[in-house]
Parts: C-alpha cells; sequence; structure tokens
C-alpha cells in the first residue's frame, strides 16, 4: 500500500516539479510521476487525482504542450513537453523556491 | 445554443473527451504492468493499480473539463487573430484603391448620415417618453359634440371628468396670455391657468417653493403664481430669493410661491407660468363654452376603457340635464405624448423611410462597386485559394473589408448627421415640439452601428459569397477576364432594378408633394394679404374694466392706426386669417327650432368697422358693416358664404335672422341679428384648408362678456401701399400713445402668416425633393458602373464587332440595350411599389391623390432621360474603341 505524502505539498509545488520533470525532455503522465517518485525515493508521491489535472491546467495556460506519441512498450501515448513559457515559469518557480526555503531555513536551522 | 454550434461542440468533445480516455487508461496500464513485473498476477496487478488511483471518474471528469476550456481559448485566439489578419488586409485594400474607397465610403455616409439624422430627430421627437413618473397614464381629454372634437367646458369638466375614480387626478387648463410687469419692460407671457390637480396629474414638484393647493384654486384667493425654471432663469436671472416676491400679471399682483424644475420645459414653446384658475360658481356652471384643455391621471390599477366608461356615464347624466348645452355629449381620450407629437410623427416616419430608401440605393451602388472590385481581384482570390484557403475562409475576408467601409461610413456618416442636424433644427418649420432637443446621444450612436452592420451585410453579403463560390480554374485560365459572374450578371442588374425601383418613388413623392405645393399656390385665400401688417395685443382687465372703456379705446387704437403716415386704412379684429386659434360658436337660423343638431358650428370675429376695407375680403352680397353698427341700433352680422349656404340654402341670406352667442335681454329667447353682407370665403385655418362658415359682429354689438371670450385680446391690422414692415414702428409709438402699459407682440405682415401657415408644407417638400434628388444621382452612378463596367469587359468584343463592320451606332445600340431592360424593369416595379406605399403622403397631399398620373409619367421621364445619360456616356466610350488595339489588348 503506498502511503501518501500527508506532509502536504506547497501549493503550486507540483506545478514546479512537473515542469522541472519536463526539462529533461519529453514524457507522458505515468512517467512524469514515475520520474518524480524514483528521484525522490519515493519521498514524493504524486497522486494521479493531481497529476492529471495539473497536466491538463498548464497545458491550458500554455506552459506545457502535448503530442500523442508512440511509448516505449510500443503503444499510443499522450507526451509532454515544455514551451518557451513553461521554461520561463520553471526558472521563476525555482528562484522563488529558492528564496523561500533560504528564509526557511534561516528559522528552522540556526547557524 | 445553434444547432452549428452544437454539433461542432459535439465533434471537440469528441476528441477532448478520447484523449482524457485513453490517457489514464494508458496510465493504469503502465502501473498494472510495473506491479507484473515486480510479481504480482496481473489481474491483481490491475485492481491494485485503479485502486490506488483514486477516484478514477473525477479526475476523469475534471480533465475534460479543462481540456474543454483549452479548446474553447484556443478557437478563441484563431478565430481573433484571423480577424486581426483580416482588419490588416482589408484596411490595406481600401488604400490600394483610395478611389474606389473613397466613392464607396461616401456613398454610404450619404445614406448612413442621413438615416442618422432623421432618426435622432424621431428619437427626440416621437421615442422620447415626456419627463414625467408614468407619463404613460396621462391622457387627454376632449368632448364630442355634433360629431366634432372640442374642448371641455368648465361645467362638464366639473360634472364629467372630476367625478371619475379612475383618474387619481385631473386639471383643466387655459392656455392664456398674460402681462407681466414689474422689472424691467412690460412683456406678453404665454401661461395657464390651471386647476389645482395640474401638479398632481405632471407629478412633478417644485424646485423652489411649492405648488398651489386646492384652496388656492378658489376666486378671491388665486393671487398666486408658479414660475417656470425657463422664466425664472430668463426674466428674473435666478434670483434665489424669488418665492415670496410678488408680480403684477394683468395689473392685478400676484405672490410667487415656487418654481418648477427645468425638465418641466420639456418644449421650447410651452407655457411659462400658473396660476389657479379659480372657477366661479357661475362658471363651474356653465356647460357652454369649450375653452378648457383637460388631462387626467389613471391610477395605477385603472385602464383608459374604465376611465372612458365612467365619463360615458356622467354625460348620458349631462345630457339629460342639459339638453341645449350637452346634447349629444361624450367624452374621448387621447395618450399626452401622442397628442404633443400627433401629425408631426407621423411625417418624421415618412421621412425616415424616404432617407432609408437613399440609405438602400447607396448600399446597391456599394455591391455593385465591390462586385467590380470582387471581379477584378478574381486571379488574386484564385492564388488566396491555391494556398489553402477556404471558400468560408474568403468569404469572411471580403464580409470584414465590407465592414471596414461600412464603419468608416458611418464615422464620416455621424459628423454629416452632426451637420444634418443642426440643418434640420435650423430650417424646420416651428411647431414640431422637441425637435430642438435632437442629440446625437448614445443611443443614435448605437442605431448608427446597427445600420453600419446591417448596410455591411447587404451590400457584402452577395460579394462575398460570389467570390467565395468563384470557379477558380476559370478565373485561372481565364487570366482574370471577368469570368467570375458572367457576361449577363443578373446580380448586378438586379441591384440597378432594385436601386431605380426606389428611386422612383422616392421621386414620384417628392413629385407628388412638389405638385401639392404648387396647386397651393393657385388658391385664393380670400383675401390681399400683401400690404397689411398686423400685431396683437391684450387690454388688461384692471385698467379696462368696463366694456365702455374696451370700445373706446378699441375704436381709438384702429383710428391711430389709420392716421400713420403711409397707412390706407386699418381695423381692429379678435381673429385675423392664419393665425391659429380663435372662437366659435353654435349659430341658429331664424325658423328652426332650439336644438342642438340645428346649430351650425362657425368661427367668430368681432371686428371694428374698417375690417373688410383693410383685408380687402370682398362683400359678395349686402354691405360690410359699419358706423352704423353700434350700441343700441339693430343688432347686426356678416356672414360668410360657407355660413350662408349653410344656413340658408338656396335663398337670400340678406335680411333673415341668426341666433348666436347670448340669450335676448329677457333671459330665455335666443338673441338674434340681422344678417347685412355676405363676404367671400377666407381660408383662415390654411390653404390647404376648406373654408369654415364665419361670421363677423360689429365689436360694439357684443355683450360685455364677448371681450373675455377672446381673453381680451386681438389683433390690430393696417394696411399700406409701402412695405407693410414699415408700419411697425409707427403703430409701436401710436399704440404707446394710448395704451403705454399695453404690449404689441406677433408683429408680422400677413404675408408672412401666409408663409408661416405653409411653412411645415415647404419643409417637407424641400427634404423630399433632396432626397429624390439625391436617390436619383446615385442610381444613375449606380447604372453608369455597372453598363461602364460592361463595356470594359467587353471591349474586345466590340473590337472584333467593328473590325467586322458594325458601325459606331450599332455600338452604341447595344451597350445602351444592355442598361434598357433594368432600367425599364426597375420603373415598372417602382410603380407597383408606388401603389402600395405613396398612400402614406395622402394626408399631406393637396389636390392631388396618391396615384397622379401626371407625376408619375413625369418620375418615368425624368428617370429614363437619367439613366440614359448614365449608360450613353460608357456607350460613347465603347464606341471609341480602337478595334486594332482592343484585339491586340490580350
Amino acid at each position: 500500500m503506498t502511503h501518501k505524502s500527508d506532509t502536504g505539498m506547497l501549493h503550486g509545488t507540483l506545478d514546479a516539479l512537473i515542469l522541472k520533470t519536463l526539462s529533461h525532455g519529453p514524457r507522458h503522465g505515468y512517467g512524469v510521476a514515475a520520474w518524480i517518485e524514483d528521484t525522490t525515493d519515493r519521498a514524493v508521491v504524486v497522486e494521479e487525482g493531481s497529476l492529471y489535472p495539473a497536466l491538463y491546467r498548464m497545458e491550458r495556460r500554455g506552459l506545457i504542450e502535448a503530442e500523442w506519441g508512440t511509448s516505449e512498450l510500443g503503444r499510443k501515448a499522450k507526451f509532454y513537453s515544455l514551451t518557451a513559457r513553461g521554461r520561463r515559469q520553471l526558472a521563476d518557480d525555482t528562484a522563488q523556491w529558492t528564496r523561500f526555503s533560504t528564509a526557511v531555513s534561516k528559522i528552522l536551522l540556526p547557524a | 445554443m445553434k444547432f452549428g454550434e452544437r454539433l461542432r461542440s459535439r465533434f471537440w468533445r469528441m476528441r477532448v473527451d478520447d484523449e482524457v480516455d485513453a490517457e489514464l487508461e494508458f496510465h493504469v496500464e503502465m502501473r498494472a504492468r510495473e506491479l507484473v513485473a515486480a510479481g504480482v498476477d496481473r489481474d491483481e496487478a490491475h485492481r491494485i493499480a485503479v485502486r490506488r488511483f483514486g477516484n478514477i471518474g473525477r479526475v476523469n471528469a475534471t480533465c475534460r473539463a479543462i481540456g474543454k476550456q483549452r479548446e474553447k481559448d484556443m478557437r478563441r485566439t484563431e478565430y481573433l487573430s484571423e480577424l486581426r489578419q483580416d482588419l490588416t488586409f482589408a484596411c490595406r485594400q481600401l488604400l490600394h484603391n483610395p478611389g474606389f474607397s473613397a466613392v464607396a465610403v461616401l456613398t454610404l455616409a450619404l445614406g448612413i448620415g442621413g438615416t442618422t439624422a432623421i432618426f435622432s430627430a424621431v428619437r427626440s421627437v416621437v421615442l422620447r417618453p415626456l419627463p414625467f413618473s408614468n407619463p404613460e397614464r396621462i391622457v387627454l381629454v376632449f368632448e364630442q359634440l355634433g360629431g366634432n372634437r372640442s374642448s371641455v367646458s368648465a361645467g362638464n369638466f366639473v360634472d364629467g371628468v372630476e367625478p371619475v375614480t379612475a383618474f387619481s387626478a385631473v386639471t383643466a387648463i387655459q392656455y392664456s396670455s398674460f402681462n407681466l410687469a414689474g422689472a424691467g419692460d412690460t412683456e406678453r407671457i404665454i401661461g395657464a391657468r390651471v386647476a389645482a390637480g395640474f401638479f398632481g396629474v405632471f407629478d412633478l414638484p417644485a424646485e423652489r417653493g411649492r405648488v398651489f393647493t386646492k384652496d388656492e384654486d378658489q376666486p378671491g384667493r388665486d393671487q398666486v403664481v408658479v414660475l417656470s425654471h425657463r422664466l425664472w432663469t430668463r426674466r428674473f436671472g435666478s434670483d434665489p430669493a424669488i418665492v415670496g416676491r410678488q408680480l403684477t400679471l394683468n395689473g392685478r399682483t400676484h405672490d410667487v410661491i415656487g418654481v418648477m424644475p427645468a425638465r418641466f420645459d420639456y418644449t421650447a414653446d410651452g407655457e411659462e407660468l400658473w396660476v389657479p384658475i379659480a372657477f366661479t360658481p357661475e362658471r363651474r356652471a356653465t356647460h357652454d363654452e369649450h375653452y378648457l384643455t383637460v388631462f387626467g391621471r389613471l391610477r395605477p390599477e385603472a385602464s383608459v376603457a374604465m376611465a372612458v366608461d365612467e365619463m360615458q356615464n356622467h354625460a348620458l347624466r349631462l345630457r339629460q340635464a342639459f339638453p341645449r348645452e350637452d346634447g349629444d355629449l361624450s367624452f374621448s381620450t387621447i395618450g399626452a405624448l401622442e397628442n404633443l407629437v400627433g401629425p408631426v410623427g407621423r411625417r418624421l416616419y415618412t421621412l425616415l423611410g424616404a432617407v432609408g430608401f437613399v440609405l438602400l440605393i447607396a448600399c446597391g451602388n456599394v455591391a455593385n462597386l465591390l462586385l467590380a472590385r470582387g471581379a477584378a481581384r478574381g486571379p488574386e482570390l484564385a492564388i488566396r485559394a491555391a494556398l489553402g484557403a477556404g471558400r468560408g475562409r474568403i468569404a469572411r475576408q471580403m464580409l470584414t473589408e465590407s465592414l471596414v467601409l461600412a464603419c468608416l461610413g458611418a464615422i464620416v456618416g455621424l459628423a454629416l448627421a452632426a451637420w444634418g442636424v443642426r440643418a434640420l433644427i435650423a430650417a424646420a418649420p416651428p411647431g414640431v415640439p422637441r425637435l430642438e432637443q435632437t442629440r446625437l446621444d448614445l443611443v443614435v450612436l448605437a442605431f448608427t452601428l446597427t445600420l453600419a452592420f446591417a448596410s455591411a451585410m447587404l451590400f457584402g453579403l452577395a460579394p462575398a459569397r460570389r467570390a467565395a463560390r468563384a470557379d477558380l480554374i476559370a478565373v485561372v485560365k481565364d487570366g482574370g477576364r471577368g469570368a467570375v459572374g458572367g457576361l449577363r450578371d443578373r446580380l448586378r442588374t438586379s441591384l440597378i432594378v432594385a436601386e431605380l425601383a426606389v428611386a422612383l418613388l422616392l421621386l414620384a413623392g417628392a413629385g407628388l408633394l412638389i405638385r401639392s405645393s404648387l396647386a397651393m399656390q393657385q388658391v385664393d385665400p380670400g383675401f390681399e394679404p400683401s400690404g397689411v401688417f398686423s400685431a396683437r395685443f391684450s387690454l388688461p382687465s384692471t385698467a379696462y374694466s368696463n366694456r365702455e372703456i374696451v370700445v373706446q379705446t378699441l375704436d381709438r387704437l384702429a383710428g391711430a392706426a389709420a392716421a400713420i403716415p403711409g397707412a390706407t386704412a386699418a381695423a381692429v379684429s379678435t381673429q385675423v386669417p392664419m393665425a391659429g386659434g380663435g372662437n366659435g360658436n353654435g349659430l341658429l337660423p331664424d325658423g328652426k327650432p332650439f336644438d342642438r343638431r340645428n346649430l351650425i358650428q362657425s368661427r367668430l370675429r368681432m371686428v371694428t368697422p374698417g375690417y373688410f376695407e383693410t383685408m380687402r375680403i370682398p362683400i359678395v352680397r349686402g354691405r360690410p358693416l359699419n358706423e352704423t353698427d353700434r350700441r343700441g341700433a339693430q343688432k347686426t352680422m356678416v356672414i360668410s358664404e360657407a355660413l350662408a349656404r349653410a344656413a340658408f340654402p338656396d335663398q337670400d341670406p340678406i335680411g333673415k335672422r341668426i341666433a348666436c352667442c347670448e340669450t335676448a335681454p329677457d333671459g330665455k329667447t335666443p338673441d338674434f341679428k340681422v344678417v347685412v353682407g355676405v363676404a367671400r370665403d377666407v381660408r383662415s385655418r390654411g390653404l390647404g384648408e376648406a373654408p369654415s362658415p364665419e361670421f363677423y359682429l360689429p365689436i360694439d354689438q357684443v355683450p360685455p362678456e364677448g371681450w373675455e371670450w377672446v381673453q381680451r385680446t386681438a389683433y390690430l391690422v393696417v394696411r399700406t401701399a409701402q412695405d407693410p414692415m414699415a408700419m411697425a414702428n409707427p403703430l409701436r409709438a401710436a399704440v404707446r400713445e394710448i395704451t403705454p402699459e399695453v404690449p404689441l407682440f406677433q408683429l408680422r405682415t400677413m404675408e408672412q402668416r401666409l408663409r408661416d401657415s405653409t411653412a411645415t408644407a415647404r419643409f417637407n417638400t424641400l427634404l423630399l425633393s433632396l432626397l429624390g434628388v439625391v436617390g436619383l444621382v446615385l442610381s444613375c452612378i449606380g447604372i453608369y458602373g455597372v453598363i461602364a463596367y460592361f463595356v470594359s469587359r467587353r471591349t474586345q468584343e466590340i473590337g472584333v464587332r467593328m473590325a467586322l463592320g458594325a458601325s459606331r451606332r450599332d455600338v452604341i445600340g447595344l451597350v445602351v440595350r444592355q442598361a434598357a431592360r433594368p432600367v425599364g424593369i426597375g420603373i415598372g416595379l417602382g410603380l407597383i411599389m408606388s401603389t402600395f406605399t405613396l398612400r402614406v403622403l395622402s394626408t399631406q397631399l393637396y389636390e392631388v391623390t396618391a396615384y397622379d398620373p401626371i407625376t408619375l409619367i413625369a418620375v418615368i421621364l425624368t428617370l429614363t432621360v437619367a439613366a440614359a445619360i448614365a449608360s450613353l456616356i460608357p456607350a460613347g466610350r465603347a464606341a471609341a474603341v480602337d478595334p486594332t488595339q482592343a484585339l491586340r489588348a490580350r
């Protein structure tokens, strides 16, 4: 039974993670979830209930674009890739995250 | 949702829905595979994957919704970007052909601007509600007596209208003029004596002070006045302390108790002050003398029918109680706005229709221009189609161009309309209510935009469809030599047919009005207007309280006027022709029983002896009134021919007796007067109106109250052999000598009064003629355009014909024949349409029917000649074609 991350994902963090994932190249939805889980050693588990609405929302906002292609197993799958606008958004999100975590660290981890 | 939209949305939904289903299914399957790879049983793996997904239905629905939103966004973006492309392209196209664009824009501006100007006038005069709360509940009440609509008598108002429960308020109004003295010159002001219910009917509170109460609407307590905003600003410089001040009106002091708000001055010539009408008990009991304008406000739950029903019951009662005065009395009503606007509204709508026709012709012309250009642009469109532009896309592109043209036309048209409205207000005949308040406001702007859009659809749709449907291969093969449409172009010739038909309607309408004006100029008014000067005055009741003083003063005024150097005759009359207003009485010829049905409604003039000589009204039998017709002598009258015919058919009226106006000194029998002369009929109400029965009484023989019937107001008339306007100043001086406190007003020559009486007719004639000429010119431009196009497309063929021996005359014949058919059909169609539409003019026509053959023949000739000229110009050009040049042209 996969345990749900009850640390709660900070608002907007999932979007940033998806953008970062796609910055390495086009992936389908399952691929995005798998990559995040693998990379974080399953510390972050992406729920399908959040992932797909997020992908559709980001597509609507023009941050990512989708194309139907053939998956590694030879099946038709919808691949997402980053747009120029998505790339800029990723840069913004990263910078904001850095500022935020630095600030929080100053409180939680005093030198 | 329209069917097309539903279809498309279904189409899109299928795609998005399938996508989501497939994507989520793929996810579950990948997850299951992962589990299988880890050693889980295949079915179990699938179950776990689904469970782990959570509420798959909800996720699916969310994704579908977002996906559909996205599709919608994309369609909008695409549409906007295409629109921008189309707009840019359209502007570039129009700039490429500045001549074409200018002609099209100006033609449209003429149509749109004209229609906008007239519409704004219609809106201001007819469509705007009156500035009161629930103005539709205010109705005008009038009496119906002996088949005539008349004003209401005081008694009938008190007994027949006041008790009506369907009205929440009623009022009786007597419009009247007042000599206002103090704070500057004595001035003549139009005011109204009103019953206290007045302010309840119009339901508007005073802006300053208060309005008067029922208590003040009583004799003796009635010396209060409410001022209009206009009078307050104009005469009293908006004095903030006006309430409480005293004014002298007709020699009596009045307390100013209030000022009405500015929006109560909703017409430019409305009354400027209100005083209580304060009926005396005798007045309240008088059922004769119909002089009151009565308004009522319906209760919210009441209907007009309820009010009329109630009044009808009172009328039946009054018929019994006063059989002599109210023999067949009934009451009817019309809406207050309808009463104000009346026939002016119908005339304005006629004009709006006419100017709309001009716009239709303009649209026809622009459509023709676009078709011609569409043909010339055939190759360009073919290339665009070859590069992948769909038919819908090309049609939209063409329509965008039409819209840009129409918008430019609307902008120039608005400028034209702004100028046109000013010209209209300046040139309009007097008496069009609220015309001076015409503005190009937001409603008018919205109208203009709608008009522009509708025009664009009208003139752009056919060319756009044709461009989209063109046989592109043929165009390219033909090298753009006009394959679009071919040689016999049905669409273009039918546009010419329609334009001509509409032009015929406009010209025929104008022609009928012109014929009417000409007929009216031939009419004998019954008197000699040239050389007569006239002015009005009134003698206040304070200084001229008794009959002797009044008659003496009137005699002295007439005498002083006649003594002015250059004057040949002068008189006083209570009424002059063409001045409007006036009093009527029911006259009873001797020998007929005293019954309402035997009364002949006739118009009264009380005159001093010189009146017939001054106005040069011929006496056809007997003698005019003279110095012997004084008080104490035999009571006499002069009657008009129309009255003589009605009262004594086939008899000599001289020496016969007619009862009128008062009872004999015994108080019971009617008071008879002897007819001493018959005067030529005078067209007092206007040249277009048949003369009505009139009678003249010597001013010295009328009863004391006779002077009150005319509200103590009369006219001085002076005849001179010189310029009558030169009489104005000497007359003023002479009057000041005798009655220093009495101002003269309405100083006009009789010729001016005559001209004023035909001002409306002349104005309508002028405007409709103008529109007719514009329509004619525009449709001729249309014919010219089509024929010129025809010639340019057939230059080569004409060259061949000429090379084969055709003469110039043959070529011209060929071209003109091309025009003859649509012109003929257009005229025929116009004639058929005219039988339906010209009827709207019938109330404005004089001695001409709406189907006047002379007018129609003249119009047909005009159109034919104009069309011939329009087609002969390009025909001449065709005949000048050099065959060798033409053949080499390809």
